[in-house]
């Protein structure tokens, strides 16, 4: 490691290798870069362009290489999964096969770059939380892509490479596992996705509203909190009656996030081994507001 | 940025602006009045360019939006809309008709409607009747389209035999499917008739209206090789369960022994939108929106419309399996396959169905038989 700083601060060319934008003044820090390269970071760029080349090599396929349709109809262009009939077995390139060698390609570079940021937050010296939260979003993508086709035998469950696909696939879905609004895992996850979006907007803007009490600047904050932090608890504290600290704020947000993501990866596997239809499982749990005949227990008679 | 509180702070205050600050808000308050009338402008402005496009778009059009059963067009006016060019009858074949008739009172030659519609079909007067209000009027075409004006008893034409076959897939899907169509008390029956498929056309159902229409055939991603046709080898080949009568021509909602694989479910919607384009309704016309496969909806009442749509299913099948390859086309290179637009053209009620045409009555041995006896589905009723 300390070999490792040495190069960099010896490297005067590399450190240098920065630009600023000035119109992100008031709203960023202007300064870009420098950008670490990495062997990881290699990988995954050289994985993800390959991904990339294949989906649209596909695109290109599908309207006969002409460049105008290729605009036209690029929302609606997708490479597709093998069919059932193919099970996880690998398919013939015209039959799921570029769909496979992209979706295998699309996942390791995903996993490189998880691991590119481990290694840059280890070199920093930092909690590796960012890449631990990552996991949990590369779950999801794993759950959706991978855990679930796997458990059911077909890659065909999963989604295809494209925009239409996916919106088409989510659609499929939900429909062929009964409704996926009443799969209480989604419920979980849809509260957490929310929630996210609500404590963010909150924690925005609570910070930018004690940056005239110069308490805008977190870290400190959280190691000797002053008048703003005091006042923007209050704020909360009169609001809703409890509030959080400088640090714990952010510890509510990498829950909040990981719920949504980790419960959204359980609703996808679990459909299909444990629950096949989740309308039945809410008629069953009591919370379909279907007809129910008085004095029976028959689940049937929630709907027929 | 202010970053020192002020100097001037009235007690007691929570929040004090200096001038920079308040002229900043107010500028912030203006500017969001200012963007949310602009933006209800374009709305109002976006619904005003649009509205006249309206009466074109049938899709969850409120004008066929209709569960009592109602036709909502008739066929005439419907043709008009659309500017079908029509045929007047010409005065050349008006002419030969009252010369045929006067000569040959009683018909000669005529071998359906008489088997269908009982012996006042054998006077030539009746015949013509019916020749002029649902062949000319449903084609759009004059009698020498299909008949020898000097001899209207000929089959010289192949239109002609093409016709009698296409009249006796008329009054066998009306018998077998059409009057068994399950349906609540009060709700009208229709009939087909030539006009119901034809719609003032005599050529109308082919592979280059296909190429035009791709949602109303059924066909999705506008033409692109991912693409599906109502009638695959899939559904072709379900029949009714000889057990019990019952038939799932698209397995979509899981159980535990449904295969792995979302491609019936992707088949299975394409098959959906196309029949909300062919009949101009959203999916809960014939759906409960919390349950697809359920035919009932919260409140206990029964879609029929689901019922209907399955039974229909089952016409179609019919059509492409039994008649399509019997009925001797002109040219059966260039005509597409039947599908539900083909008749209802999106409406509920399709145009051309008639309320008043006579109906027909069972025939021991039609000149055309199946080729394969389906079995109707067993109905579902509440």
């Amino acid at each position: 490691m300390a070999s490792e700083i040495t190069r960099v601060e010896s490297a005067d060319w590399r450190i240098n290798r920065r630009f600023y934008l000035k119109f992100l003044e008031g709203l960023a820090d202007t300064q870009i870069g420098p950008l670490y390269v990495g062997v990881w970071g290699i990988f995954a760029l050289v994985f993800f362009a390959i991904t990339v080349f294949v989906i649209l090599f596909g695109y290109l396929q599908q309207v006969g290489y002409n460049p105008i349709l290729f605009v036209r109809e690029f929302p609606v262009l997708s490479v597709e999964p093998p069919p059932p009939s193919y099970g996880l077995k690998l398919a013939p390139l015209a039959e799921g096969g570029y769909w496979q060698i992209a979706t295998f390609f699309l996942t390791l570079s995903i996993v490189f770059w998880l691991i590119r940021i481990w290694s840059r937050a280890i070199a920093n010296r930092l909690r590796p939380t960012v890449p631990i939260v990552f996991s949990a979003a590369i779950f999801l993508y794993a759950a959706i892509y991978i855990i679930h086709p796997i458990s059911m035998g077909a890659w065909n469950e999963a989604p295809g490479h494209g925009l239409r696909a996916q919106l088409v696939w989510a659609n499929a879905f939900s429909i062929k596992y009964g409704n996926f609004y009443y799969n209480p895992f989604h419920m979980v996850s849809i509260f957490g996705l929310l929630g996210s979006c609500l404590l963010l907007a909150m924690h925005g803007a609570t910070i930018l509203a004690v940056t005239r009490l110069n308490a805008h600047r977190e870290i400190d904050e959280a190691e000797n909190s002053t008048e703003g932090t005091h006042r923007a608890q209050l704020l909360w504290r009169w609001v809703m009656g409890f509030n959080a600290t400088a640090t714990s704020i952010h510890t509510w947000a990498i829950a909040i996030a990981v719920v949504s993501m980790v419960a959204g990866a359980l609703g996808v596997i679990f459909s299909g081994p444990v629950e096949p239809d989740w309308f039945q499982w809410a008629c069953r749990a009591g919370i379909v507001p279907g007809v129910i005949q008085p004095g029976t227990t028959n689940v049937a008679a929630c709907l027929r | 940025m202010s970053t020192q509180p002020m100097e001037d702070t009235p007690k007691g205050a929570i929040a004090v602006y200096d001038e920079k600050q308040a002229g900043i808000l107010r500028l912030e308050a203006f500017g969001l009045v200012a963007v949310s009338i602009v933006v209800l402008g374009l709305v109002v402005f976006a619904f005003l360019l649009t509205k006249g496009l309206a009466s074109t778009y049938t899709y969850r059009g409120e004008h066929t939006y209709n569960y009592a059963g109602i036709q909502m067009t008739d066929i005439n006016a419907y043709i008009q809309a659309k500017k079908v060019q029509v045929q007047p009858v010409s005065a050349e074949a008006l002419t030969a008709y009252n010369a045929w008739a006067t000569a040959n009172p009683k018909t000669v030659n005529v071998q359906v409607l008489n088997q269908y519609l009982g012996d006042d079909y054998n006077n030539t007067g009746t015949v013509f009747n019916y020749m002029i209000n649902y062949f000319s009027g449903g084609l759009g075409v004059s009698c020498e389209y299909c008949h020898n004006l000097q001899n209207f008893a000929a089959y010289e034409l192949p239109q002609k035999t093409t016709a009698k076959n296409m009249l006796v897939m008329q009054f066998e899907v009306n018998n077998k499917w059409i009057n068994n169509v399950p349906r609540p008390q009060g709700q009208p029956l229709y009939q087909i008739q030539c006009a119901t498929c034809h719609v003032g056309a005599p050529k109308n159902w082919n592979k280059a209206l296909k190429a035009s229409n791709p949602a109303a055939f059924g066909i999705e991603g506008g033409g692109l090789p991912v693409s599906y046709d109502m009638l695959d080898e899939q559904l072709l080949k379900t029949r009714p369960d000889p057990q019990t009568g019952d038939v799932n021509y698209y397995k979509v909602t899981a159980t535990k022994d449904t295969p792995a694989g979302l491609n019936a479910t992707y088949r299975n919607q394409n098959q959906m939108y196309h029949q909300t384009v062919a009949l101009g309704v959203g999916c809960d016309f014939c759906h409960y929106g919390g349950y697809f496969a359920s035919y009932y909806v919260e409140n206990g009442s029964f879609k029929w419309p689901k019922s209907q749509a399955r039974h229909m299913i089952g016409m179609v099948q019919d059509l492409a399996i039994n008649w399509w390859p019997q009925v001797q086309f002109p040219a059966p290179e260039t005509v597409a396959q039947p599908n539900c637009y083909m008749c209802h053209r999106g409406y509920v009620v399709p145009p051309g169905a008639s309320n008043t045409a006579p109906q027909p009555a069972q025939v021991s041995s039609p000149l055309i038989k199946p080729l394969e006896e389906l079995p109707i589905p067993k109905p579902v009723t509440p």
